[in-house]
């Protein structure tokens, strides 16, 4: 029933596209991960005037679809500014994937650094820490432990997200599995075949995610 | 706010240089960028990583003809007329039907291929045998396309349940997931034809379609549109245009 010998010969062409899709999320993710510990940090000390910044992002950015988002980068803003033609697809989409996402990882580290006792505070302050000492020493290797479950989902998500980029003429993977499916009209075979990649991916990180998990988790362990 | 602002921009241009040091994209006034969907059988596909159809033959004849290096670029359908406008192509080659909507908005080459909107429905389906049944029936197109305002023209138009679709129209038709999907004619019949899904043509064809290229109406746009125009006449009088009809289609769509 599936042609088998045609997914066989379909993965070395699809892999080709593997590390556009890769290095699309990475990027993103970096920049991503350096946004929303910004606007989390903002958001949990109330700097006057920039937490209502932060709080319009992230309501802009969580309240609009991705789609949306890329589409008035890539398409919307050149019109108002010329000089943004010059944006290439995988630079919008990028772009794209680090605002939207950002927005949610805000609200997970904030949530992650919130949710340590404030007793821990009162006391790393009481025995003549700095600020600096304390978000250090006692607040960020406790929140990254509670943060990284949820930044890795964030993570994954990222990296099915790519697959909009075709919309703004990137082929990655899904680009390039939908155009080989309407040549071969072998559509099962196709999908099944780059889900499988997608899937095999994602099942890779897991176990990076579980090896980190451990790692963080090491105080807690008897 | 400041702080804000700069801090996007910084990270717009930090991703800007990573981004462009991987992935240079090449851009030379001689290159004429065509965009396509790649996703619409045999006008424009891809088997094996390589891109095909007889958008892309006729497309690389033009350059042939006026020197200028043809450079596709694919994207979703829905994605095209943004990158036109926006100026990232020059042109697009995937069976562009001419609209007066659109006619008023591009400079258009004279039409290169003449057709029909076609109603097609799964095998053994007679319930269906033109645009006329389709009342209370489910009908797919293509996201973008025409044939949605083709069908929304027709008498009956308030009784059919139009959907648009990205793409995958024809699996959705065979899978019995909608009753029938409305596209071209000649595509309809090649994929019947060729790829062995239960699909049938159901009746006549119910509307004259003239596709061409749109280019952006200003100076620059015209004046390629003028070329790659000559170009198509060209190649129309020289037989070739026909030729290339008749490789893909085994017959001549390129006339009346």
């Amino acid at each position: 029933m599936l042609n088998l010998e045609y997914m066989w010969g379909l993965l070395p062409v699809l892999l080709r596209y593997l590390p556009l899709t890769l290095q699309m999320a990475t990027i993103a993710m970096l920049f991503a991960l350096v946004l929303a510990c910004l606007l989390a940090v903002v958001r949990v000390s109330r700097v006057p005037g920039l937490n209502g910044l932060a709080l319009l992002f992230i309501s802009f950015f969580r309240g609009t679809p991705l789609l949306v988002q890329l589409f008035l980068f890539y398409y919307g803003l050149p019109q108002l500014i010329d000089s943004l033609i010059s944006i290439t697809g995988v630079t919008a989409a990028v772009l794209g994937l680090t605002l939207h996402f950002s927005a949610y990882m805000a609200e997970s580290i904030r949530a992650a650094i919130v949710g340590i006792d404030r007793s821990q505070t009162e006391a790393a302050l009481s025995i003549g820490m700095t600020q600096s000492q304390l978000m250090r020493r006692i607040i960020l290797p406790q929140a990254t432990r509670v943060a990284t479950p949820t930044l890795m989902n964030y993570f994954i998500d990222m990296i099915k997200a790519t697959s909009l980029a075709f919309t703004l003429g990137v082929t990655e993977l899904m680009g390039a599995t939908q155009k080989e499916a309407a040549g071969s009209f072998l559509y099962l075979e196709a999908f099944l075949l780059v889900a499988i990649i997608y899937w095999v991916i994602v099942e890779m990180l897991s176990w990076g995610q579980r090896r980190l998990e451990t790692y963080l988790n090491r105080a807690y362990q008897r | 706010m400041l702080l804000t602002r700069k801090l996007t921009l910084t990270l717009g241009a930090l991703a800007l240089s990573a981004a462009s040091g991987v992935f240079a994209a090449a851009a030379h006034a001689e290159t004429l960028r065509v965009g396509m969907s790649g996703g619409y059988f045999p006008f424009t596909f891809v088997e094996q990583d390589e891109l095909k159809g007889f958008e892309v033959d006729v497309m690389n004849a033009v350059g042939e003809i006026t020197g200028d290096e043809i450079e596709f670029v694919t994207a979703s359908f829905s994605g095209l007329a943004g990158m036109l406008e926006s100026g990232r192509i020059d042109t697009i080659a995937n069976q562009i039907t001419m609209t007066p909507e659109r006619e008023a908005k591009y400079a258009f080459t004279e039409p290169y291929v003449y057709d029909g909107a076609q109603v097609v429905v799964r095998e053994g389906n007679d319930s269906i045998e033109g645009v006329e049944d389709l009342s209370g029936k489910s009908v797919a197109v293509n996201l973008g396309s025409n044939y949605e305002q083709l069908l929304r023209e027709q008498p009956n138009a308030d009784e059919i349940d139009i959907r648009t679709y990205e793409s995958n129209i024809e699996q959705d038709v065979a899978l019995g997931r909608v009753d029938a999907f409305v596209m071209d004619r000649v595509s309809a019949t090649q994929v019947i034809k060729e790829k062995g899904l239960p699909l049938e043509l159901a009746g006549q064809p119910f509307s004259t379609i003239e596709n061409a290229m749109p280019f952006r109406d200003d100076e620059a746009g015209r004046a390629q549109r003028d070329r790659v125009g000559d170009a198509l006449d060209e190649l129309r009088e020289s037989g070739e245009l026909r030729e290339i009809s008749e490789k893909w289609f085994d017959t001549d769509i390129t006339q009346l």
